[in-house]
């Protein structure tokens, strides 16, 4: 018993120590993190910093470069691209965090329930999320797309439907490999409730490197996303989104190349930041591994 | 070996049974009613129900997945309702070749740029080499690669007027030309590869130049390049067919987009036209083919392993 | 002014006057700014084994690496002088090192299985120093390391040869690892701790094997060791280091039986012996390489230190037939 009661205690109240410290020294992360931290702020103030309306069409006004009417110029459409990226990065970034949120929350429980219940329950819902993951992500959404018809709640649905496999499976991993810890074992001799368990010591356990995939998810999904409205099976005109506005923007690549160009770049960057800041995450948390899951 | 290899065999089997169930669930939850698109706008009560008797949709769903699997595994994939053509030959035999060699050129131009920079960044580690090489990873990681495409097609196809901007001709029936026309996507699809080729190579070989058999090898007078490149490479190899196999979700999702951009004929391109026309039969037929294509990576790549590491054959 | 104290008991020990084979003089290795090796002076005689003994950090194995050139600038910074067959090995071009390594200077690695290569058979390591340096046929290459594998006691060589690394025990592996450091027969062996990792029922086979082969080719040989009974019982001669210098070095039996300085005399009483009822362990730890004493690297730990030993560095002196770097040699 003795034994028992001196295993190291699960690692969960240094986090700040551990995590944000070791964050804090990579440059890159924090660039990173910065430009983040400027495209949300771009999307929370969108309505007060667009000069537009960002769905208003001026025909006289179509395929403008850049001036002081239009800072960034105007579409086909005559629509403002400075006002429609504003409101862009807002679309973005909801549907990349609500759809790796409800991603994650949905994979997360069928991770709990598998890797806790066991048995039966447990390898029903692992063939499930085998069936998920036995797919690339976009052909997932692209097929979610096709059966909840496009639109941007459905894109997030899909988005996030794609997004539970990893999860779920990454959870019940983790699940079965705390549940084996030596302190497991000893809360449950001591008469400890499971509810308690998996709240105190399970939890704990998971959340950080479940938190870590999460980060990295958001790239993916807001790629994903752009790239479903760029395909013209996510989101519909004439929403102010990257997707849309690229592929509408291609085919005046010669005449007006910043139609795409603006959501391009834009785009482009909030990738790179995400990335960043996502490796960033990866190696705080964990300096040994390099997987690039 | 029997029993792993007898487990191995039914684990891919249940897979299989998996990826086909889901693609089977996918019709049933597409919307509309099968039998009302295939009879157009006019008809009657009794066609109705002799056409979905003839369809065998009035059976029960297991009945119908039966014989959807039979059908399936016979090639009888159904045919297109907006242009008439057998789907087995659309997306096998006209879709997925244009898929495969898209992704196979944009995987070796991955390698033979990605593997070398890798290299150089992780010998001159935290040099201007490594900081270039590293921040070009990121980037093209990070790129999307529809617009990168469009870049591509400005600047090369339009502008320089160097290779064509769309369309496909098969590198099997004009090698050349097939290949010119296919230089730009495989760059396209290459440059989010190289990144990852690149960062991977890099810190595999950095861990691997730092074990013992590295110095060992040095004091038996290896030269430096064969260091690197034989006894360093060979242990880089495993984690480089990991990352490459692991990323296959990526290198699809990567194609989809490129094919939509060059307008070429493969898979994703096909998936797309028929989600934009409803043409679910052939989404299908689509997904069923990139699950099979995942599994069967996974098995290539479990091969792949046994054959690059000793350690892992079984005598 | 150290060489010449090396020169003179060279002089000493050996009258017949037989050109050194290794010859290191006042030899410095600086790693940024932590002086890993501090004016190490040695010499060694064709067919001489010495042993290079010390705590872990002493900076043995540092020094086995640098002489087979795999510590070099701009890595780490090197003064004085190695001197290996009267070839300068501190400004030797890199192409020319490589001619010496695995060929006149063989080394045998601490831990066989980190040593060999897990990707490549055991027949192909062995090779490599055939093709580099004698530049055997494939058939050649193939028939010597046969030769080799049995030279060191490996039972059918032939069928072994194709064999990878984690197919052999440890003992096996450090077999292969000495046929590869002998393949070229070597005028140098260096062993780094050449059975620590090994059981213990094996260590003595690798050990007499490793000498019984020096002594078949002729060779000259150093083992880094850190007991100093093993060492005395193996090597002619025996050089004590303690944090990057030679604190003593002579024969192998005086040095045992009379140990001059106080560290030798601690790293004895250190030694258990059968029938002894008293272990007397050296007091405090090896300084860290940034924060070394200004004079004798020793004297926080010595008991016989004065505030000479504090401030100014002993030099070498010659004393009953070896060198002692000590201010009060009794």
């Amino acid at each position: 018993m003795r034994d028992a009661l001196n295993i190291p205690a699960p690692p969960d109240s240094q986090w700040k120590r551990r995590f944000v410290q070791p964050l804090l020294r990579q440059r890159s992360a924090m660039l990173g993190l910065a430009i983040i931290a400027l495209y949300v702020f771009a999307a929370v103030f969108a309505p007060w910093l667009a000069t537009h309306d960002p769905t208003a069409q001026d025909l006289m006004a179509s395929l403008q470069g850049p001036s002081a009417a239009h800072w960034l110029g105007t579409d086909s459409y005559g629509q403002d691209l400075y006002s429609r990226l504003l409101y862009g990065a807002q679309l973005a970034l909801i549907i990349g965090f609500a759809s790796v949120a409800l991603g994650l929350a949905v994979g997360v429980a069928i991770g709990l329930a598998a890797g806790l219940m066991g048995g039966r329950t447990e390898w029903v819902l692992m063939r499930i999320v085998d069936g998920l993951l036995a797919f690339p992500e976009l052909i997932l959404a692209m097929a979610f797309m096709a059966v909840l018809g496009l639109g941007t709640e459905n894109v997030v649905y899909a988005l996030a439907l794609s997004f539970v496999g990893p999860f779920a499976r990454m959870t019940r991993g983790d699940v079965l490999q705390v549940k084996n810890q030596p302190y497991i074992e000893a809360a449950r001799l001591m008469g400890v409730t499971t509810a308690a368990i998996i709240w105190r010591h399970v939890l704990p356990n998971v959340v950080s490197p479940i938190l870590v995939q999460a980060g990295m998810r958001v790239s993916i999904a807001i790629l994903l996303e752009s790239g479903l409205s760029f395909l013209g099976i996510g989101v519909v005109p004439p929403t102010p989104d990257w997707g849309l506005m690229i592929a509408e923007g291609r085919a005046f690549i010669t005449m007006a190349p910043w139609i795409s160009g603006v959501p391009g770049v834009a785009l482009a960057i909030l990738l790179v930041a995400l990335n960043l800041l996502g490796d960033g995450l990866r190696d705080a948390f964990d300096p040994t591994t390099q997987k690039d899951a | 070996m029997f029993q792993a290899a007898s487990a191995k065999l039914a684990q891919t089997l249940l897979v299989l049974l998996i990826v086909s169930a889901a693609s089977f669930a996918f019709l049933k939850l597409a919307p509309g009613d099968p039998v009302s698109i295939m009879l157009g706008s006019d008809y009657s009560k009794s066609s109705y129900d002799q056409l979905t008797h003839e369809l065998g949709l009035d059976q029960p769903v297991v009945f119908q997945y039966g014989n959807w699997l039979a059908d399936f595994v016979r090639g009888d994939w159904g045919t297109s309702y907006i242009t008439n053509q057998n789907i087995f030959e659309l997306a096998v035999l006209q879709a997925l070749p244009v898929t495969l060699t898209l992704a196979a050129l944009s995987l070796l131009i991955a390698l033979v740029i990605g593997i070398p920079a890798g290299v150089l960044a992780a010998l001159y580690r935290n040099s201007w080499v490594d900081v270039l090489a590293t921040t070009l990873a990121i980037g093209g990681n990070a790129f999307p690669s529809f617009y990168l495409g469009i870049l591509l097609i400005w600047l090369f196809g339009v502008d320089l007027g160097w290779f064509p901007v769309l369309g496909f001709v098969a590198p099997w029936e004009d090698f050349w030309q097939g290949l010119w026309h296919l230089t730009l996507p495989a760059v396209t699809l290459g440059a989010w590869y190289v990144g990852l080729i690149a960062r991977i190579t890099r810190s595999s070989l950095l861990e691997v130049l730092g074990q013992p058999y590295i110095l060992a090898a040095k004091a038996r007078g290896e030269p430096a390049w064969r260091v690197v490149w034989v006894h360093g490479m060979r242990n880089v190899l495993m984690p480089l067919v990991t990352v490459i196999g692991l990323q296959l979700g990526g290198m699809l999702r990567g194609a989809v987009m490129t094919e939509v951009v060059f307008a070429l004929p493969g898979l994703g391109m096909m998936v797309t036209t028929a989600v934009l026309n409803r043409e679910y039969i052939v989404v299908q037929a689509g997904i069923m083919l990139t699950g099979l294509l995942f599994v069967a990576v996974n098995l290539a790549v479990d091969q792949t392993y046994q054959f690059l590491d000793p350690r892992l054959r079984r005598r | 002014m150290d060489c010449a104290v090396a020169m003179n008991l060279e002089a000493a020990a050996m009258p017949e006057s037989q050109e050194p084979l290794l010859e290191v003089c006042d030899l410095s290795l600086r790693r940024g700014q932590a002086v890993v090796l501090d004016g190490v002076n040695l010499a060694l005689h064709p067919g001489e084994t010495l042993g290079l003994i010390g705590e872990s950090g002493a900076g043995k194995s540092t020094l086995a690496l640098a002489l087979i050139g795999l510590l070099r600038a701009p890595e780490v910074q090197l003064a004085g002088s190695m001197r290996f067959r009267g070839t300068e090995l501190t400004r030797l071009r890199e192409a020319d090192y490589r001619r010496l390594r695995g060929n006149k200077i063989g080394l045998i690695f601490q831990d066989a299985t980190a040593a060999l290569n897990p990707c490549f058979t055991v027949g192909e390591q062995i090779a490599e120093p055939l093709k580099r340096h004698l530049g055997l046929s494939k058939w050649d290459r193939r028939e010597r390391a046969a030769e080799l594998m049995h030279s060191v006691g490996i039972p059918e060589p032939r069928l072994r040869l194709d064999a990878y690394p984690h197919e052999l025990s440890g003992g096996m592996q450090q077999r292969v690892m000495i046929a590869i450091a002998l393949a070229c027969n070597p005028e140098l062996l260096l062993a780094d701790e050449p059975t620590s990792a090994l059981d213990v029922t094996i260590q003595a086979q690798i050990m007499e094997l490793i000498l019984d082969r020096v002594r078949a080719l002729n060779s000259s040989a150093i083992f880094v060791l850190h007991d100093l009974a093993l060492g005395a019982q193996v090597c002619d001669r025996i050089a004590v280091m303690y944090a990057g210098q030679i604190v003593e070095e002579g024969p192998s039996d005086r040095v045992l039986a009379s140990p001059l300085h106080p560290y030798t005399r601690g790293l004895k009483s250190c030694v258990v012996e059968l029938g002894s009822r008293t272990l007397v362990p050296i007091p405090g730890q090896v300084p860290p390489l940034n924060a070394m004493p200004a004079g004798c690297r020793f004297a926080p730990r010595c008991p016989k230190a004065k505030a000479i030993c504090g401030e100014q560095r002993p030099q070498a002196e010659i004393r009953d037939g070896r060198q002692v770097a000590c201010w009060f040699i009794d």
